[in-house]
């Protein structure tokens, strides 16, 4: 048996032939095949690809024939107008939407976490922001087990990162919109993902904690993470965000920010 | 009239109310669980459709074996889960949604009364709409109580996943349980509902179950807080209807959820009320 490394075997899984053949790819999320130990070289399998991906909400192309890269630990923001299908690129790649055609290509056991629009949530749900927060560590308890002591104990860690201290009893209903956003990023923080989806992450928050959460992107960044951000304030992506997509259903650039911002403004 | 008549002696003395009681109370057990995570869902209306649904499979099951509780169970459960399912592609395309849902409820429940009119008697149409709470025999009540401690056993079980995708079912794919927890949860409805549709009928049975949950509600307590509670009112309104209908000589079923409905009324005022006074009386632990 030929033992291939992790880059020839994911050359190997995307020119399958199956694939390669000129018939139609079959839609989904693939194995890169490389290994997410997380350990050691840190997030090196952080990578995404996309092939042609397209998405479509019954006869409305959402997403068209979009392919490229994010290159492992790369900040990339997705800007564009309402209805480019930005929301629509990070549930692909997070696999939550069906794909019509095309290839999302990422390593299986890479761990991935997605943070959704806050109109997505149900806040009127009974749930305290401890709770909220300790769900990030659901891959150490799982469905059946009990959160551990030390879980808990990073729960207020990470409450304190994200300026939570004082919040940790209230339910998710009776805290105000920027507090909610600090307490989701405190999960993501848990989850410890190396590809790290944020949808709109600093809409309807103030300026503190503007600034608080855009520290965690950048910590993220630092950490070698992959880190994509659909995001409105293209002064924000300029300022902090080395890569940028460009969308409008279609890829219209995708590349650094310098090069590829100024395409949305014309 | 002291309070032993008024209470204990309607189930001291007769048989059918006490299997009636025990029956209920098994109910109880499920539906207080069933009906929090269904109310937590905001799925109170699939949940009356699915009652529904249930309605011409037990029509078939009449059909063919007579007022049987096997029978008419497993017909009820087979086109409760079939169109359980079909309600899960129909929520692929949600703008028609709710029409659809209502347009089958309307469908079902007149596809299954004419099926048994075809060939009962006006008897038969009742007691499949309304229940016969108070007619359940040894082999009725063995079967209530199996399938709802079935369903208290796998809700147990999976509370986790279940509480956690009610909230956030995109996370729950997200962290990599990939299981059909929604699939899962709506064939525990389904069995649910079929188990109390020997006692409430296909109008009723989801009363038991959405109204002492939806009563739970209104206090503002933590998922599993507000199963127990959902519980205990469901097994206080079963004990309350049993004697209003028994002393009142009115229909046991209708009793049960009107019992159910009160406790929601006063849930829904005495928690406002609460919620007025608390910042008064002073906040802790804010």
């Amino acid at each position: 048996m030929v033992n291939l490394s992790p880059r020839m075997t994911y050359l190997a899984r995307f020119y399958h032939p199956r694939l390669a053949s000129g018939s139609r790819p079959t839609p989904g999320v693939f194995d890169l095949g490389a290994r997410s130990d997380g350990q050691g070289g840190g997030f090196a399998d952080g990578r995404v690809l996309l092939r042609d991906v397209t998405v479509r909400y019954g006869r409305r192309i959402a997403l068209d024939t979009v392919s490229g890269e994010f290159a492992a630990g790369s900040l990339t923001a997705v800007v564009g107008v309402n209805g480019a299908g930005k929301s629509t690129l990070l549930a692909a790649i997070a696999g939550v939407v069906r794909l019509a055609s095309g290839v999302v290509n990422r390593a299986a056991r890479q761990r991935l976490a997605h943070l959704p629009q806050l109109a997505a949530m149900d806040l009127g749900y009974p749930l305290t922001v401890s709770e909220l927060i300790t769900l990030g560590g659901w891959r150490e308890f799982g469905p059946f087990r009990s959160p551990r002591t030390a879980l808990r104990e990073r729960v207020v860690q990470v409450a304190e990162t994200v300026g939570l201290a004082g919040r940790l009893a209230r339910r998710i209903g009776e805290i105000s919109a920027g507090e909610l956003q600090r307490a989701l990023f405190a999960r993501l923080i848990l989850q410890d993902a190396a590809v790290i989806l944020l949808d709109e992450p600093f809409a309807s928050v103030d300026a503190q904690t503007l600034s608080v959460l855009l520290d965690q992107v950048i910590e993220w960044h630092r950490e070698g993470r992959t880190v994509i951000a659909v995001l409105h304030d293209l002064d924000l992506v300029q300022a902090h965000f080395p890569s940028t997509l460009v969308l409008a259903r279609h890829c219209v650039a995708w590349g650094a920010t310098e090069v590829a911002l100024p395409t949305m403004a014309a | 009239m002291s309070a032993h008549a008024l209470i204990m002696e309607p189930f001291e003395t007769l048989g059918f109310m006490r299997a009636a009681l025990v029956a209920c109370l098994a109910l109880a057990l499920t539906n207080g669980a069933v009906g929090t995570l269904l109310v937590l869902r905001r799925m109170s209306l699939d949940g009356d459709v699915l009652g529904h649904a249930v309605m011409p499979g037990a029509a078939v099951g009449f059909l063919y074996a007579g007022p049987s509780p096997t029978w008419l169970s497993l017909g009820g459960l087979t086109s409760g889960l079939a169109v359980a399912a079909l309600a899960g592609l129909i929520t692929s395309e949600r703008a028609r949604r709710d029409a659809a849902l209502v347009g089958f409820y309307l469908v079902a429940l007149s596809l299954g009364v004419v099926l048994v009119a075809w060939r009962g008697s006006n008897v038969d149409v009742m007691r499949v709409l309304f229940g016969t709470v108070l007619a359940i025999d040894q082999r009725g009540l063995l079967q209530i109580a199996a399938v709802s401690s079935v369903i208290v056993l796998v809700i147990a079980a999976l509370y986790r996943p279940l509480a956690v995708g009610a909230f956030d079912p995109a996370f729950l794919r997200a962290v990599g349980a990939r299981a059909p927890y929604g699939a899962v949860f709506l064939a525990l409805v389904v069995l649910a509902l079929v188990a109390s549709f020997q006692a409430f009928g296909t109008l009723l049975a989801v009363g038991p179950m959405l109204l002492p949950a939806a009563a739970a509600r209104c206090w503002g307590l933590g998922v599993a807080a507000s199963m127990a509670l959902a519980t205990g009112f469901g097994l206080a309104a079963s004990v309350a209807g049993l004697l209003l209908s028994y002393h009142g000589n009115l229909p046991s079923g209708p009793a049960i959820v009107l019992a159910a409905g009160s406790l929601f009324g006063i849930s829904l005022a005495a928690a406002g009320t609460w919620r007025r006074l608390m910042p008064m009386i002073g906040r802790e632990g804010g």
